[in-house]
């Protein structure tokens, strides 16, 4: 921590002159490096108690303990800041009382007092004894090898004589069993420290003896009568009793030092932070690994009820660290990450008392911090993400995060669900933000008068229009963001924006407007604003100053239970894997099952992933139907049921849980429709078709039916003979048809190929390789429709028949267009490349990026605007829009998969 | 532990596929390891494999990968379209297991 104690140690220089505090910048200065790095500095010193915190502009600093410092240096020169007591977590915080205590015991002339150390079960009892013995070495009270005995009176607890003689020592003969003489601990302990843990089980008979010796320095051992031993100890007793009870007060009369040490819910979060870490540190250094740990996962460490103490936090931390650790070993992860899954349930709860302290919380960890690492020889930990106020843009921020993330060796997919889940929360930080940096006049400066014209007038718009009242703080946000994104859009610098997809879905409304918006800037500045700055363009018209920022709110429990061996667990598993969370839980009810069991299983599940909000539970049948209602009773936990689960039942409750609705929200809106979807009518089937048609009067068309009905046997396949007018006619008729039918295939006398539907010359089929044709589109037609029936289970936002149609549709146009023709069985592929490429964009997931793009890009520019083409009917339906690298994509599956025969 | 590697376009498609093959294996007791790889990636990984599998919609890539694996010993084929299209697990899972006793 070489460069934090520079920083400390030219603080304390530079105060001496700046009485009312040192700022980041002086400092810097003199050091000659960036600010940023100092003010972290500070920070940390800040955080470990070293240095008041004067919030102003600039932030001063002031060293807390500068006074104190002094007094004990000039008092006693051996005693230096250095000692393993003062390095204790809480040092100058709820420990500073007790290591006073204790070092005024150790330095306490001629031969330092006995001490009693009191606290509950595991507050630290013996490692405080054991510091205070290594203080005792580094200030030379003892020699360097001195002993330290330490000594559980509760081991030996059933023996009181045996326990007497390992203390004291035992002349042979003194009990049954001893059958010679033996020095007792205290001997052993002779210019040293003895410490006697849990000193309250000391038998009556002990007691005396211990008290002998604390009056006296001398005693005998057990059974001896003569010989009085002579020795130099220190004692160091320790017990969780309370030191009212009546036991108690024997020892705290005798014993001249009392010393308490507080439990940890008295302690101070930020102490409590420390301890975090140096357990987790403590875990990487055994593992040999830097451990990750998600920053709710701290949280929930630093908030949970932990009632055993700093022992408790510690195996607590241990066991989500091996937990994580057999996950790394047998996933063969790429790093080590806890998250909450891995904490014990009692700790993972913590995180529900976030209201209370999130201040606090926020203060502790700068929010904007996702993912902490943790490792052995670095210190402090380095935090995965940047410093929000360094950033001038938005777009640099998710840059550098997205770098950071990156360095840090995180994969993809992981990051880009951070990026995902944070980017609101930046956004509004960021607005928040500015508004602290800047006045009226002060925004004036730095904006531009033309900007902050617009923005007025842009605000004014969105207030009509959108109905919402936006305050200064956007304001000043939006007119500095446009200052930045002009600025940048004129310069050619690519915005990107990951949650664009999920800003279109969820904010559809602010988008739209948005889209104006971005028109009147493209006139005004004569630039062409990109859909991913509309992006963020929409997210400032979503806050309504009247609301208060939207919180990480804890989300509603979902559960699955159902008989069979396992048909819940996969049930969620495709929820959970097509959703993209690991938010639905299931249980499987084995046919062999009692109830009863079944019943105190799903009642536990229920109450692990309540987090307050209630839990919707979706059940199959018998039994089942009864465990909501019981357990709401039982546990208070609001809990409703849902009957004859089916996946697109969890799919649409999962969804709607992860977007944040409440219970009854969520139940409401399956009540209202799709709940009941088997009971209702089901959709008409489309018939297939196979339209013929021909010019009024000659007949052609009839002709054609009649052949084609001979050579083909299908029942499901009718042949609808049409006349038509003229050609334009006959695509709205076939427009017409098509929302009614499913027409597979167009036979006419003349061209007349409408681009989307397979079209063939009627004399082709007369002269007979027409009709192999027609089989070979009926094939694929059988294939298709597999494959959506397959897709409707599959798909969570779409409609599987819808996107399989509408692919299809795309993808002879693009064999149209593009001049060549795809071999059937790639044409699946196909399908289910684009179905759950849209299906993706509409989950918010990020697509992969094309390999070498640029290159693809130039080789088939041609062929990549066909694609963008064809496809853009497809993103207005589906209201998703493809990149670059997506199309580059779907025009490599058809450029390789030619028919060349 | 057979390793099956699956391989798609940019790996859009074959993680459902993928789940659904590793649950029958499980359920069947089968000591078999299913995962997918998007086509660039799929160049990157040649070791502790046993079987590929292609995506209809990558069949292309059949003689190169062929003519890469089938010295090693690992068979390399195309995913049954319907079996492919209709996301069965077990059936892609079989036409795989039988590939590897041929």
């Amino acid at each position: 921590m070489g460069r934090v104690d520079e920083v400390f140690e030219i603080l304390l220089h530079l105060e001496k002159k700046k009485r009312e505090g040192v700022s980041a910048k002086d400092i810097a200065s003199m050091l000659e490096t960036d600010r940023s790095n100092i003010s972290r500095y500070l920070n940390i010193l800040h955080k470990e108690g070293k240095l008041e915190k004067i919030d102003g502009r600039p932030v001063l600093y002031k060293s807390i303990n500068n006074d104190t410092n002094r007094v004990s240096r000039g008092g006693n020169s051996i005693v230096d800041s250095n000692n393993s007591l003062d390095k204790m977590v809480g040092a100058t915080q709820s420990l500073a009382m007790p290591i006073q205590k204790a070092k005024a015991a150790i330095m306490y002339p001629p031969k330092g007092l006995h001490t009693l150390l009191l606290g509950e079960t595991g507050v630290g009892k013996s490692m405080f004894a054991e510091l205070m013995y290594q203080f005792a070495i580094e200030s030379n009270i003892v020699r360097k090898n001195a002993p330290f005995i330490r000594f559980n009176c509760a081991d030996y607890v059933d023996n009181p004589n045996l326990l007497t003689a390992q203390i004291f020592g035992v002349k042979k003969g003194a009990y049954t069993g001893a059958d010679r003489d033996r020095d007792g601990l205290l001997t052993k302990a002779d210019s040293g420290f003895i410490f006697l843990d849990e000193i309250h089980r000391l038998p009556p008979q002990g007691q005396e003896m211990l008290f002998t010796y604390i009056d006296n320095g001398f005693f005998r051992p057990l059974g001896e009568t003569e010989k009085l031993i002579h020795v130099d100890v220190r004692i160091i007793a320790a017990t969780t009793e309370n030191p009212n009870s009546h036991l108690l007060k024997t020892f705290t009369r005798r014993i001249p030092m009392i010393i308490t040490l507080p439990p940890i819910r008295d302690r101070s979060l930020s102490e409590r932070y420390f301890l975090i870490e140096t357990f987790i540190k403590e875990e990487s250094h055994r593992l040999g690994k830097s451990i990750y740990i998600n920053k709710n996962s701290i949280i929930s460490y630093l908030l949970y009820d932990c009632p055993n103490n700093i022992g408790q936090l510690k195996s607590d931390i241990q066991l989500a660290c091996a937990k994580a650790f057999l996950r790394y070993k047998s996933e063969n992860g790429d790093y080590l990450i806890i998250n909450q899954g891995d904490l014990p349930n009692h700790v993972r709860k913590g995180i529900l008392s976030i209201n209370d302290y999130r201040n606090e919380v926020d203060e502790l960890l700068n929010t904007t911090y996702d993912i902490f690492k943790f490792n052995q020889h670095e210190e402090p930990p380095l935090l995965l993400n940047v410093d929000d106020n360094r950033s001038e843009d938005f777009y640099t921020a998710i840059e550098e995060k997205l770098e950071s993330l990156k360095g840090s060796g995180i994969d993809e997919k992981d990051i880009n669900e951070i990026i995902n889940i944070d980017i609101e929360s930046h956004f509004e930080k960021y607005i928040g933000s500015i508004y602290r940096r800047f006045d009226r006049t002060g925004i004036s400066n730095v904006v531009n008068d033309n900007i902050l014209q617009v923005a007025e007038e842009i605000l004014l718009l969105a207030q009509k229009q959108l109905g919402k009242e936006f305050d200064e703080k956007i304001y000043f946000g939006l007119s500095f963001h446009l200052e930045r994104s002009i600025e940048r859009i004129k310069k050619g610098e690519k915005i990107y924006n990951p949650k664009l997809n999920s800003i279109r879905i969820n904010y559809e409304e602010e988008f739209l407007f948005a889209m104006k918006i971005a028109k009147i800037l493209d006139n005004k500045f004569h630039i062409e604003t990109p859909v991913d700055e509309i992006g963020y363009l929409a997210m400032f018209f979503t806050t309504d100053s009247n609301k208060k920022f939207r919180e990480e709110k804890p989300k509603v429990g979902v559960i699955v239970v159902m008989h069979g061996r396992s048909t819940a667990s996969s049930m969620v598993e495709v929820a959970n894997s097509l959703i993209g969370i690991e938010h639905a839980v299931a249980l499987d009810m084995p046919l062999s099952m009692n109830p009863k069991i079944m019943y105190e299983l799903t009642k536990d599940k229920v109450q692990q992933i309540d987090k307050g909000k209630g839990v919707v539970m979706l059940v199959d049948m018998g039994s089942l139907t009864t465990f909501g209602d019981m357990i709401w009773e039982e546990t208070g936990i609001e809990v409703r049921t849902l009957e004859k689960v089916s996946t697109p039942m969890v799919l649409q409750v999962l969804r709607k849980v992860v977007m944040g609705y409440g219970l009854d929200e969520i139940i409401e809106s399956l009540n209202k429709k799709d709940l009941y979807k088997d009971e209702l009518p089901k959709k008409k089937i489309r018939k297939n078709i196979i339209v013929t048609a021909c010019f009024t009067g000659d007949g052609a068309s009839k002709k054609l039916k009649s052949v084609v009905e001979t050579s083909l046997v299908d029942e499901n396949i009718e042949i609808m003979a049409i006349n038509i007018i003229d050609e334009e006619k006959l695509e709205n008729r076939i427009c017409r048809l098509s929302k009614e039918y499913n027409i597979i295939a167009i036979i006419a006398t003349v061209n007349m190929d409408i681009g989307y539907i397979p079209f063939i010359p009627a004399i082709e089929v007369f002269k007979g390789y027409g009709i192999n044709k027609l089989k070979k589109i009926i094939d694929e037609e059988n294939m298709y429709m597999k494959v959506a029936e397959s897709l409707k289970e599959h798909l969570t936002n779409l409609d599987g028949e819808e996107i399989t149609r509408d692919i299809k549709y795309l993808i002879y146009s693009i064999e149209n267009e593009l001049e060549i023709e795809i071999i059937s069985d790639a044409k699946i592929g196909i399908v289910l490349h684009i179905s759950f490429l849209i299906d993706n964009l509409l989950a918010g997931v990020i697509p992969r990026k094309f390999e070498d793009l640029e290159i693809y890009r130039n080789l088939y520019e041609k062929e990549m605007n066909i694609i963008k083409e064809s496809i853009s009917f497809m993103e207005k339906k589906y209201k998703v829009s493809l990149g670059e690298d997506e199309l580059a994509y779907i025009l490599k599956l058809f450029l390789l998969n030619q028919n060349t025969v | 532990m057979v390793n099956i590697m699956l391989v798609c376009s940019a790996g859009m498609s074959t993680s459902l596929l993928v789940s659904k093959m590793n649950k029958v294996a499980k359920e069947k007791g089968m000591n078999v390891n299913v995962f997918a790889v998007a086509e660039a990636d799929a160049k990157n990984i040649m070791d502790k494999i046993d079987i590929v599998l292609l995506g209809p919609q990558v069949r292309y890539l059949l003689p190169k990968m062929k003519e890469l694996m089938e010295p090693k010993g690992i068979p390399v084929d195309v995913v049954d379209t319907i079996n492919y299209g209709t996301m069965n697990g077990e059936k892609v899972l079989e036409q795989a297991l039988s590939m590897a006793k041929n």
